[in-house]
């Protein structure tokens, strides 16, 4: 099956080729945002903005298989729950049962959760990477059931379908302020690693990947393991995500590895833009905002956000950082759409 | 836990039936992907809304009575198909030169819509209908007579899905149009009206599917997501756009589960989506796909 190069692709990938062009002034204005939010908002809102930063880089991390490889995994959160149960498992050892842990002992759990997540991806990616477009998506999400499943069943371990509860940080990171400051931190390193392999000749094979799987291959180029490097990539710092979610919320569940979570970084990415680096971290603050908004008032989140999705599928497919550059290139005098592409060539007959 | 033979044939009949919903389901869906290339998460959620019109339809009819039953079930489905006739008209079309993750995006909007549309109409209440069947005596158990009726049902259905491919007119130009649109297109045979038919026929049997359904289980919120991903499960691993494989595909889907459900009642579904991985891994185009579309 051939797809053709659409305008609607065009104009859709367009941002991940202008080094940041749009993403640099976005993120800069985001990350001071950020840093200003508890001095201007609420503890409910501050709550709010680490959910946020929390799923952001659990979208930005699915980007990198999506926007930049041009694969869509539906088992992402298999990494963003194994993240979490990695930190949680070893958290509840550590409390033993007295409900207080160490700071050293706390961020040791924490750590632990990622490299459980890359684990979980190097075993996944190698078989997931075989295929594309409609098996890889399959193929993604019947891993993430299976996990899903092993951890909802294995009761003596994981805690089965209860989860696990009481994940208390140690006193001075209970309160909304220094755990949100600490998200704040890991969300924008790790940001800043992802940005930095993006960018990278690495980065760049990924771009081609996408465009050109034959052709990148007649390069010389080991298109599977590269893949397969992108996916363990993007599973550790989903598993990143995952580490900082258990105490967050002070609890995990397996509801954190199904399908339906790994929809939300979906969501996130389309509604951002898939299309520019910045873009997934821009749907989550619109996702988690309108959540914690809409459910404030109605029952019916799942109407509410269909049609956002809808409509941004059907009118905005480059999404709200993709309409937002078409605008701004509007003003410019319409240069915008035509040259920038760099990376595209014939699609091939795959 | 006792592994009697009329535990073991209840528990079969129980997984061919099941079976039979997940056929009625996958070859819609199969049969969608295959024409048009589009994977209609939202396939079971437009099952679980027919299947609540249906029992709405029925409640206006009476409310009992297996003759209504019928009628309503027919009544259903019709709606239900020019409900999907409508559905491809207005937005689905709109997705065949869009870019897979698009395509799901937009479907799974649906499901998301559908499902609290459904909430907002019924209540979060389930909805069963109750036919007062006696149980039926056999092999030394009491068996609910109704399964037979649910997988004379499937069985009919796929043969005449299977006919209606194979050696009708329409089924003829559907085929061709899996193999080659440009070219149908070209031979004067209005592709959008094919497409749109095809996607009522995939919504129809889905609607009649859960109607029929209804005096087993009942309709509940929240079921159309879980049955989706099974629904995945069978036309992956019976390959896209084959009837006969979707079948066995079903079936072997069907009883797996039921079996499994004995020794892991938590994980059944995780013995599915390892069959699923298996197949994926050594056969990619499905047990009786073709690599055409690999």
């Amino acid at each position: 099956m051939s797809t053709s190069s659409t305008p609607s692709r065009q104009a859709r990938l367009s941002g991940l080729f202008r080094n940041g062009a749009l993403s640099t002034p976005v993120l800069a204005v985001l990350f001071v945002g950020f840093l200003l939010v508890p001095l201007v908002l609420g503890e409910f809102w501050i709550h709010v903005a680490n959910e946020i930063l929390i799923l952001g880089l659990f979208a930005l991390s699915f980007n990198l298989i999506y926007g930049y490889m041009g694969q869509i995994s539906f088992g992402h959160a298999a990494f963003f729950g194994l993240g979490a149960y990695g930190t949680a498992i070893l958290f509840r050892e550590f409390t033993g049962g007295t409900g207080e842990i160490g700071y050293f002992q706390f961020f040791a759990a924490l750590l632990t959760g990622v490299p459980v997540a890359a684990a979980g991806a190097v075993v996944v990616g190698y078989f997931c990477v075989r295929l594309t477009g409609i098996y890889f998506a399959i193929l993604s999400l019947a891993f993430g059931e299976l996990l899903f499943f092993i951890i909802f069943s294995w009761y003596g371990f994981t805690g089965g379908d209860d989860g696990i509860q009481r994940l208390l940080p140690p006193p001075f990171f209970r309160s909304e302020v220094p755990y949100y400051y600490l998200s704040l931190a890991v969300v924008a390193a790790s940001a800043a690693i992802i940005w930095r392999i993006t960018e990278s000749p690495f980065g760049y094979v990924l771009r081609a990947m996408r465009d050109n799987q034959q052709r990148t291959r007649f390069l010389g180029i080991n298109v599977r393991l590269y893949m397969w490097l992108n996916f363990v990539i993007a599973g550790t710092f989903a598993g990143v995500a995952g580490a900082l979610w258990g105490p967050y919320t002070r609890s995990v569940a397996p509801v954190l590895l199904g399908w339906q979570e790994s929809g939300i970084a979906v969501f996130m990415t389309l509604i951002g833009g898939s299309g520019f680096f910045a873009g997934p971290f821009v749907g989550s603050i619109v996702y988690t905002f309108i959540q914690a908004w809409v459910t404030g008032f109605t029952v019916y989140w799942p109407l509410t956000i269909g049609v956002i999705i809808l409509a941004i599928v059907l009118f905005a497919p480059g999404g709200l950082l993709g309409a937002l550059d078409a605008a701004i290139a509007r003003l410019r005098g319409g240069e915008s759409g035509s040259d920038l592409e760099a990376g595209s060539g014939p699609e091939p007959a795959e | 836990m006792s592994l009697e033979p009329n535990f073991l044939f209840t528990q079969l009949l129980a997984g061919l039936s099941r079976a039979m919903i997940l056929f009625l389901l996958s070859s819609g869906l199969s049969l969608i992907f295959g024409v048009m290339n589009i994977l209609n998460f939202a396939h079971a959620t437009f099952w679980l809304f027919g299947g609540y019109l249906t029992y709405s339809l029925f409640q206006a009819l009476g409310g009992e009575g297996i003759l209504m039953l019928v009628l309503a079930i027919i009544l259903g489905s019709a709606a239900m198909a020019v409900f999907g006739f409508v559905c491809e008209r207005l937005l689905i079309r709109r997705m065949y030169d869009r870019e897979l993750p698009e395509q799901l995006l937009l479907t799974f909007a649906l499901v998301l819509i559908f499902g609290d549309l459904i909430k907002i109409i019924w209540g979060v209440e389930d909805r069963a209908v109750f036919l007062g069947i006696e149980p039926l005596q056999m092999f030394d158990t009491f068996v609910n007579p109704y399964y037979f009726v649910i997988i004379t049902v499937g069985v009919a259905v796929a043969a005449g899905l299977w006919w209606f491919l194979q050696r009708s007119h329409y089924g003829k130009i559907v085929r061709a149009a899996v193999y080659n649109r440009d070219m149908v297109s070209a031979l004067g045979i209005r592709i959008p009206l094919i497409y749109a038919g095809v996607f009522a026929l995939g919504v129809g049997i889905a609607a009649f599917a859960a109607g029929v359904f209804l005096p087993l289980m009942p309709m509940a919120l929240g079921v159309d997501i879980s049955i989706i991903v099974e629904c995945f499960a069978v036309v992956v691993i019976g390959g896209f756009g084959s009837i006969l494989g979707t079948f066995v595909a079903s079936i072997l889907v069907g009883v797996v589960y039921a079996f499994s459900v004995l020794f892991w009642p938590d994980g059944a579904l995780a013995v599915v989506f390892l069959i699923v991985i298996l197949v994926l891994i050594w056969r990619p185009w499905g047990l009786f796909g073709t690599e055409m579309r690999f």
